[in-house]
């Protein structure tokens, strides 16, 4: 409660403008209620008085509820603002490491281990190299097979081949059976392959 | 004269949406093998098997290509090199076979003119979640003008059949030559008349 229940309510007089409550308005009210009061006592007549007194005090307590008000949807406004913005700072950080910024374009978090770094033509020449290996490997495979079951005699040269053109080479890479025959049989083999036509 | 292994050596490829099951279809084709896991193809991958038609050894080189989209620059580039190509879509998934008409597109701007084309609807054994009607597969197939099967790399259905259906096809269009003979020459009466006879 309150210890100093005199002065107390006279304390809203002190106040700042813009720091008065509703509750404020009623202390001063009753301050002035009071005083008139002592007036009035004294045998002096106050009453027109006393209405404008309220009246204005009626006035003071509808402005200041409404700027509190105000204030208050102020407030919470900018609160749902700021949540807001750290809700989408947050999505665009913790995202998949990367945002989109405008059309085609792509943020790069350069602390994600798994972040794109290589170029498609790096993959490319990869996967080429790698293919290219695993075809060599399986005709290694399949000559050491040979050679096992005596097959390839020790001196022939091997004669197993896969087709190792990449397809980014013009050759649209005829069946083998057109690639083996020998130089001199170029332009026959040529006839060959355009007659299909 | 050294050994061969093989007579021919055609080049298949397979296309279709990620996912559909182009890596499994391949992998029972070509190791009887079948693997639940999805591990996406990075960009391209080949495997080698060898069948035996008309009494020719037969080398089939076949490439994988991812499904993913982020792939297409690397992928489209095997399409000129191959004899036949496999559109694959998955019948539990509409969107695959909607878009079989993209991948027919594909094959327009990139693939050779003649190359040899087939439609296959995998996962044919989840019967219950199928989407894409058989007739719908067939009606595209024939639009196309191309052959079609339903398979499924998992059941082992329709799995050889359509590779041998397909390395068929392009025997069929293929110039007949002596087998094992590197130094025929290819311009002899016999070998004209031989192609001739499997041409008209």
């Amino acid at each position: 409660m309150e210890q100093l229940p005199e002065s107390s309510p006279a304390l809203a007089f002190e106040k700042d403008a813009f720091q008065l409550t509703v509750e404020d308005v009623y202390d001063i009210s009753y301050v002035i209620g009071r005083d008139l009061l002592k007036i009035s006592n004294a045998g002096e007549d106050v009453s027109e008085l006393q209405f404008r007194i309220v009246r204005v005090l009626e006035m003071f307590e509808t402005l200041v509820n409404k700027y509190n008000l105000s204030l208050e949807e102020l407030k919470m406004e900018r609160d749902n603002l700021k949540s807001e913005l750290e809700r989408i700072l947050g999505d665009s950080s913790s995202g998949h490491g990367t945002q989109m910024l405008g059309p085609n374009k792509l943020v790069v978090d350069l602390k994600d281990p798994n972040r794109p770094r290589f170029t498609m033509q790096e993959l490319k020449e990869v996967l080429q190299e790698r293919n290219q290996l695993k075809a060599q490997l399986l005709v290694a495979q399949e000559e050491l097979q040979l050679y096992k079951s005596g097959i390839l005699p020790q001196a022939e040269p091997a004669m197993v081949e896969v087709d190792l053109n990449s397809p980014p080479t013009n050759n649209p890479t005829p069946p083998i059976t057109r690639e083996e025959a020998k130089e001199e049989k170029t332009t026959i083999k040529k006839l060959f392959s355009f007659r299909r036509k | 004269m050294a050994k061969k292994t093989y007579d021919l050596l055609f080049k298949l490829l397979l296309i279709g949406d990620s996912g559909v099951g182009k890596t499994c279809v391949l992998f029972r084709f070509s190791d009887d093998a079948f693997n639940t896991t999805f591990i996406s193809t990075i960009g391209i991958d080949f495997k080698i098997k060898t069948v035996e038609l008309q009494g020719k050894k037969i080398k089939l080189q076949i490439w994988d290509t991812a499904g993913q989209e982020r792939f297409h620059t690397i992928t489209t580039s095997y399409y000129r090199g191959a004899m036949g190509i496999m559109l694959v879509y998955d019948i539990t998934n509409a969107k695959s076979f909607e878009n079989i008409s993209k991948w027919l597109r594909n094959i327009d701007e990139h693939a050779n003119e003649d190359v040899e084309r087939m439609l296959l609807g995998n996962k044919c054994d989840i019967e219950d979640k199928r989407v894409v009607p058989k007739t719908k597969g067939e009606q595209i197939a024939k639009e196309h003008g191309i052959r079609f099967f339903e398979t499924s790399a998992k059941a082992n259905i329709n799995i050889e059949k359509a590779f041998v259906t397909l390395a068929e096809d392009i025997l069929r269009k293929t110039p007949v030559k002596e087998p094992n003979s590197e130094n025929v020459d290819i311009s002899s009466g016999s070998g004209i008349t031989g192609w001739k006879s499997k041409c008209c």
